[in-house]
């Protein structure tokens, strides 16, 4: 629940990640030293080409994963270390909508509040408010398999804003959907984080996404290296087309694009 | 879980006409024989005629069937306490799965007639020997169950949950248990069935009431009716608790169709 001096800032300093590979024992460097800060109610995609270490960075957001070196601190706490303390402070969407089969619409959303121990009424409550938000009263009662793909994801999306969380994570949520169904929910999830006043976090590989989405992108290359930091306020939508090319070129030759420069701040 | 389990319901009134003329064959097959018997020099008690089996029938306690029953169900939900709480035990804590899993194999192992001689030697009331070798027997299966059935809930969705930050309890309660449940009803059914006949033979061995004693009884009558009846009422049982079991299944699974 968002306290009313915002959302805490998150600050990511020389983060490292190795992971030890169980068959042959040797070691892969997922994110190396990685210095990222993220200012309150931001709104931020993070693009990087598939194994580049952004699905890695969120486990160790949410505290799934604790750093090898170096250290993630939302407002001076770590989420691994200080697990408990995140308790309705962050909620994720993830990639595929990972609703419970067996509960229903209004029991998925209601599920972050009934570990919060909330009040059965104030979980309805509040859980109903989100769904209808998302369109979704209809099929309040409905079990996931009865939903299509799109409105699964928004159930998911609805369980993630009833914790009225300070941070909002999105892991590839709106990739596997179809572009129109997509770009909606993305809108909707935009507007929705920025009532709340919610920091968002987004990770995509789409550059579309991160261009719509974004005060903020941040490139990552291999290894989650910061290539590109930039700031979509600095560039007019007319040069959009310049900037996905510049990205895309980012990408590829895994260092920063000259046409970048002008902007980048890291 | 399979979601492509074939469940066909195992009420007599829905049985398929398959069904029906096959046991319309065994029966009529039987019958001939009991009425050949004479001719073919087969003994008259080994095929007694269905009027027969049928007063045998009549004679049947339905306290010796309800005793049955009653040790059946008491030691399933044993074993299945015991079952998943050790599973939930391993589950958490790798170091204790690595000592219990020999132990579990083991256990299971180990056959019936064994476990019968072994609560005879081991034990004195005649409750406790049936019980201690039902729970001895089912447990183990309810934990190997239970376990495959928690190592088999997604990743995602554990990390999902955990996202959230539950308890230890939550985790359990509002992820794991339901997860399981259609494991577990799986696991009931295989647990019924195989207590349903290793409580006979446990009866066998020194009870003075049950299905199992009054077969050993039958036995020593060379009453052959008698066994038959008792066996047609013990498989009708198991066939019962079964369709019990499987509108329980529809019950909790509907979210699955």
């Amino acid at each position: 629940m968002a306290d009313v001096s915002g959302p805490p800032p998150i600050q990511v300093r020389a983060l490292r990640k190795v992971f030890q590979q169980a068959a042959t024992g040797s070691a892969i460097v997922a994110i190396d030293r990685l210095d990222l800060r993220i200012e309150p109610k931001e709104v931020i995609a993070i693009v990087g080409q598939t194994g580049c270490g952004k699905s890695t960075f969120f486990d160790l957001m949410i505290g799934l994963e604790t750093p090898t070196e170096g250290s993630i601190t939302i407002g001076g706490k770590t989420p691994y270390g200080d697990f408990d303390h995140f308790r309705g402070q962050i909620a994720t969407v993830f990639q595929q909508d990972r609703l419970l089969a067996w509960r229903s619409a209004l029991d998925n959303a209601k599920l972050p509040l009934e570990l919060l121990g909330l009040s059965e009424g104030q979980q309805r409550e509040r859980a109903l408010g989100w769904l209808k938000r998302l369109g979704l009263e209809r099929f309040a009662g409905a079990y996931p398999h009865e939903l299509s793909g799109g409105m699964r994801q928004r159930v998911a999306i609805a369980r993630a804003f009833a914790v009225q969380p300070t941070i909002l994570l999105a892991d590839e949520a709106f990739g596997h959907l179809d572009e129109v169904t997509a770009a909606e929910l993305r809108s909707t999830f935009l507007d929705l984080a920025c009532e709340c006043g919610s920091t968002a976090i987004l990770i995509t590989h789409q550059l579309e996404e991160a261009i719509a989405v974004g005060n903020r992108i941040v490139v990552l290359g291999k290894s989650a290296s910061l290539l590109a930091d930039i700031r979509v306020a600095d560039w007019t939508s007319a040069e959009y087309p310049v900037l996905r090319e510049a990205i895309q070129a980012t990408l590829q030759g895994n260092t920063a694009d000259a046409r970048l420069a002008r902007t980048s701040r890291g | 879980m399979s979601l492509e389990v074939h469940r066909e319901p195992l009420s007599f009134a829905g049985m398929r006409r398959e069904t029906i003329i096959t046991i319309v064959v065994l029966a009529v097959l039987w019958q001939t024989l009991s009425f050949l018997s004479p001719a073919l020099g087969i003994p008259p008690f080994a095929f007694p005629s269905f009027a027969r089996i049928g007063a045998s029938l009549l004679t049947i306690a339905p306290l010796d069937v309800a005793v049955t029953l009653a040790r059946v169900l008491a030691a399933l939900a044993v074993s299945f306490v015991l079952g998943l709480g050790g599973a939930m035990v391993m589950y958490r804590s790798q170091s204790v799965e690595h000592h219990l899993r020999p132990l579990i194999r083991l256990l299971m192992a180990v056959p019936v007639i064994s476990w019968i001689l072994f609560a005879v030697l081991w034990f004195r009331g005649v409750e406790f020997r049936i019980g201690f070798v039902l729970v001895v027997v089912c447990a183990p299966v309810f934990l190997v169950d239970t376990l495959d059935a928690m190592r088999g809930v997604p990743r995602e969705l554990r990390q999902m949950m955990r996202s959230f930050r539950p308890t230890s309890l939550q985790f359990f309660r509002k992820l794991m248990l339901p997860a399981i449940v259609p494991g577990m009803l799986t696991s009931w059914k295989i647990n019924l069935s195989l207590a349903i006949r290793v409580v006979t033979i446990a009866e066998l061995v020194g009870a003075v009431t049950g299905i199992g004693h009054q077969l050993a009884v039958a036995q020593e009558l060379f009453s052959v009716a008698d066994v038959f009846a008792w066996t047609l009422v013990l498989v009708v049982l198991l066939f019962l608790l079964e369709a019990l079991l499987t509108r329980v299944e529809h019950r909790a699974l509907r979210w699955r169709t």
